[in-house]
């Protein structure tokens, strides 16, 4: 009784001194900048010269900024878009790949490959794949008798083309989560439903997705955090044109920041930022919780 | 066999990710800092210069850095390539790691100047005995605040026609000198194909050049008192005008035709673009293809009234507040770009126009038909606005509504009551940088 107190006691100062690395490093470059920006974001700091007190001047001026909340509304419009296309993509090419099949592993390492493409770079493809008169898409279209648009330069298709480049990368890191998912669901839900006459659709809708919840809450978390702060895709493909349609709250934080030097302002836009990614998380989180899994 | 077979598609990507890399790093020239060490005996004083170009720009600057080291031996200047350049030398100028020069995108000089992070040069140009009228006017402007001023330009340029000669030409027209004529030349080098743009005849992709067509309508970005925008004017309507007519009844241009055509492939190399506004930067990646690319340079055309435009840029060296030898720094600014040899010897090397007037007097630049054309469109260039907030008036004010105006999707005059109502705004919130 005693000797496994003691061990458990072992065991628990170890674990503290496993995890006070991580923790420090939390710290040092997590925790302290978010403490610091919050303060920032109640001076006018310009990294050089001056950091006075000005209260809720920046919130105040944040009211009114117009293309702030037009950055907003455009990448809410990106999240809605991108989200929900993210996870249904990504758990078909999961399931997809989750048959065992000769030859599935080359497979979903090329469904994975764009992944690991820089984001910079496979956007300057992309642009150049996207060219309105020598670009594959519309060359392709092309021999429909279609003609196709300027993908980027035009305010309806712009945002689109992003979310198509994003959804492109992004669907091969989920597919695999995702089938670490399936994987992990066991075999004799699947045997028993089958014996009671569960069809494919049954099975689906009643223990695939349930027993998927956690995962697609990871996914879906994921999906909305990386959703709200786009910037390097939309920068190199549109540079938040035409019209302001693709510009995002990133960018606009990282013009005030570090080009105009209103370092207390951007820490304002940021923080703001910040606490709609929380509401987003949180309405998900409750979206995903009403769903109680069967086991 | 099958995992055999996604290891080998697995290890291929890597491998050849591993070889992009490194074939990066060779084209950004690893090579820093070799030259610091100098005898351990003399003392010479140790600067630091700092700049963001790399590659071949690196190797410019090297050259005119050892050229400066050979010349005497009481200085030795290090450049050191700082990829994100300003934002380290934020950091550097509060915490002491501040360098001894700095290569300065002029425009920034509004921002930063107010701010005492920069030190006013006008003491040492007195002791030496230099005038400031030895420069270009704009650009000493453009480095100037509250009558000081912080450093000395290295570089101008501004942007002139560039056309491509075999397709004007074909068409029969001559390079244009106004309005009129550049509409005409356009309409008549522009082919399409039914519904597919060939040949553009005159590029319209740029809206941050609005600009330079203001001047040549004779107006102007901002108001008197340089507080708040002044283009919705009747100058600023003749501009939209110009640009509707072009693209939308004349057709000489498509929406984003130029999009994403790096070099190589670049419109105008690849002979579908007729004319554009670009600038000197350009001449050495035109000129590399020879035969296959005939062009030649004239100064913007003139607007209705016969005014000219266009915008001049460019770079200088500021030594920051920090620095710990500013007399020193002093003498390599001045060794660069106030003396005429030097200034010619980086022009030559670089390929840039030096700031310096009479260095551009050399046959280098005065007899080449490439070059001159810009020296003529240097005599009436201008700055862009002295205001802090200017860049982001233009590129989220002002642009963003431009680019809705081309598209057809907002009318003229929206289009200019828009862009001064967030223009404005942009200004006032971005004004304030004591």
């Amino acid at each position: 009784m005693a000797s496994i107190s003691k061990l458990g006691r072992h065991q628990e100062k170890m674990a503290f001194l496993f995890i006070t690395p991580t923790m420090l490093l939390f710290a040092a470059f997590t925790i302290v900048p978010v403490v610091m920006a919050m303060f920032l974001s109640f001076t006018n700091y310009d990294v050089v010269s001056r950091m006075d007190f000005v209260g809720v001047d920046n919130y105040k001026r944040l009211a009114g900024d117009a293309l702030f909340w037009q950055t907003f509304k455009n990448v809410f419009y990106y999240s809605i878009i991108f989200v929900p296309l993210n996870i249904v993509i990504s758990l078909m090419l999961g399931m997809l790949m989750n048959f065992k099949r000769m030859g599935i592993k080359l497979f979903r390492t090329m469904n994975y490959l764009p992944t690991l493409t820089s984001a910079v770079a496979a956007a300057t493809v992309w642009i150049w794949l996207l060219h309105p008169e020598f670009g594959l898409v519309n060359g392709i279209l092309g021999y429909f008798g279609i003609i196709g648009p300027a993908w980027l330069a035009q305010t309806e298709t712009a945002m689109l083309s992003i979310i198509l480049v994003t959804l492109w990368q992004s669907v091969g890191s989920n597919m695999i989560i995702y089938i670490a998912g399936l994987q992990g669901i066991p075999e004799y839900l699947y045997e028993s439903a089958k014996l009671d006459g569960a069809t494919a659709f049954d099975r689906f809708r009643y223990i695939t997705w349930p027993q998927l919840r956690p995962t697609t809450f990871l996914v879906s978390t994921m999906s909305i955090i990386g959703a709200l702060q786009l910037f390097d895709q939309a920068f190199v493909l549109t540079q938040g044109g035409p019209g302001n349609v693709t510009k995002t709250p990133v960018y606009l934080i990282y013009q005030q920041g570090f080009n105009q030097l209103q370092m207390g302002y951007a820490s304002a836009q940021a923080f703001i930022l910040a606490i709609a990614i929380l509401i987003f998380s949180f309405i998900n989180m409750r979206i995903n919780k009403s769903e109680e899994p069967i086991v | 066999m099958k995992r055999w077979l996604s290891v080998t598609a697995l290890s291929a990507v890597l491998f050849s990710s591993v070889i992009g890399c490194s074939g990066n790093n060779d084209g950004g020239g690893d090579k820093g800092g070799s030259g610091g060490d100098g005898g351990g005996g003399g003392k010479p004083v140790e600067l630091t210069f700092w700049g963001d170009w790399g590659g071949e720009g690196q190797k410019q600057f090297e050259t005119m850095v050892d050229a400066f080291n050979k010349s005497q031996d009481r200085i030795r200047v290090k450049y050191v390539l700082q990829q994100d350049m300003i934002t380290k030398f934020l950091t550097a100028a509060t915490s002491g790691g501040s360098p001894d020069i700095l290569f300065w995108d002029r425009w920034r000089t509004s921002l930063y100047a107010p701010k005492n992070v920069l030190h006013p040069i006008d003491e040492y140009l007195e002791k030496d005995g230099l005038s400031k009228d030895a420069f270009y006017g704009e650009s000493i402007k453009e480095l100037s605040y509250n009558d000081k001023l912080y450093g000395l330009p290295l570089t101008v340029d501004a942007r002139a026609l560039f056309y491509n000669k075999k397709i004007l030409d074909e068409a029969g027209v001559k390079p244009p000198t106004t309005w009129a004529e550049l509409e005409e030349a356009a309409v008549k080098t522009t082919k399409w194909n039914g519904s597919k743009l060939e040949v553009a005849g005159f590029s319209l992709g740029d809206n941050g050049l609005f600009n330079m067509y203001l001047q040549q309508a004779g107006g102007s970005m901002l108001s008197e008192d340089g507080l708040k925008t002044g283009f919705n004017s009747e100058q600023g309507r003749s501009v939209l005008q110009f640009w509707d007519k072009l693209l939308n009844e004349d057709k000489v241009y498509k929406v984003g035709f130029e999009q994403g055509l790096g070099e190589g492939t670049d419109a105008f190399v690849t002979g579908k673009l007729a004319m554009q506004y670009t600038g000197p930067w350009m001449l050495s990646t035109y000129k590399k293809y020879g035969k296959d690319l005939d062009f030649g340079i004239v100064p913007p055309p003139a607007g209705p009234n016969g005014d000219k435009g266009s915008v001049m840029g460019g770079f200088g060296l500021v030594i920051p507040e920090g620095a710990k030898h500013k007399e020193e720094a002093w003498e390599f600014v001045k060794w660069w770009t106030a003396n005429k040899d030097n200034a010619l010897l980086w022009a030559k090397t670089s390929l840039n126009m030096p700031g310096l007037k009479e260095a551009l007097e050399d046959p280098f630049f005065k007899d080449d038909p490439f070059w001159q054309p810009f020296m003529e469109t240097l005599e009436f260039a201008k700055i862009r606005p002295a205001h802090p907030g200017y860049s982001v008036m233009e590129n989220d004010g002002l642009i963003p509504n431009l680019q809705l105006f081309q598209q057809g999707e907002q009318g003229l005059e929206d289009t200019l009551n828009k862009s001064q109502t967030q223009g404005d705004k942009l200004l006032a919130d971005n004004a304030d940088v004591k």
